[in-house]
């Protein structure tokens, strides 16, 4: 039994979701033998673990205006990650402060490298495209 | 821990055309016999602090800040001004 599948069925434990909920992601997790297609943890493929964050700044065509592309590597994120445990609890109070001043509710401290893979995890498959004003910004991992 | 980067390009492209390749790894070896050297300065320092609750933060920055340093590779910023063209690169 895979971790995703003991997570579904604590949540399941817990009551945080329905039966139906539960196998409906069990069957998400599970290899699908007729086809032979392979659950999320496998289906990476040949992309294999991401090794950049990119951002990309574009103008629009002819506006002039300045563009941006900055490659970040995951290892720098995870650093800079791990630098907040060297945060003072006061500073950090400052900062959620601060965050929570402008709508987005959330605690530094909980914020750890494991959550960080996570995200990385889910990032794989995802690209964000934002097109607003007379720029167009491109968020994805590589 | 990944290798620390061995050159930072910096450049600067527009009328003028500009680059620079600093050779980071002859930093290192130096950076090394400096931190071998202040290492029971810091100890010091953190025994000294560690009931004011900052003695972790003296200990701990060091490790964190090479950690930040070896991660630095790979790292490219690209900012086109129009009339110019910055990049900062680790190799």
């Amino acid at each position: 039994m895979s971790d995703n599948q003991k997570r579904i069925l604590d949540l399941l434990a817990e009551k945080k979701i329905s039966v139906d909920e539960a196998q409906r992601l069990l069957s998400l997790t599970e290899p699908d033998k007729d086809t032979g297609t392979r659950g999320p943890e496998e289906s990476a493929g040949p992309k294999g673990k991401p090794r950049y964050f990119r951002v990309q700044v574009q103008p629009e065509e002819g506006s002039g205006k300045e563009s941006v592309n900055v490659r970040i590597p995951m290892a720098l994120i995870r650093a800079g990650i791990k630098l907040t445990s060297l945060i003072p609890a006061h500073a950090s109070d400052e900062v959620n402060d601060a965050l929570r001043e402008k709508g987005v509710d959330f605690d530094v401290r909980n914020l750890k490298p494991e959550d960080f893979d996570e995200l990385v995890a889910a990032l794989t498959d995802l690209e964000v495209d934002v097109k607003g004003g007379r720029e167009k910004v491109h968020i994805y991992v590589e | 821990m990944n290798c620390p980067p061995l050159l930072m390009r910096l450049g600067i492209y527009g009328r003028r055309r500009f680059s620079l390749w600093l050779p980071l790894f002859l930093l290192w070896p130096v950076a090394a016999a400096l931190a071998i050297a202040l290492a029971p300065l810091v100890l010091l320092l953190a025994l000294i602090l560690w009931p004011l609750g900052l003695g972790k933060l003296v200990l701990l920055s060091g490790p964190l800040v090479l950690g930040i340093l070896c991660a630095l590779r790979g790292l490219e910023v690209n900012l086109n001004l129009g009339s110019r063209v910055l990049l900062v690169s680790f190799k």
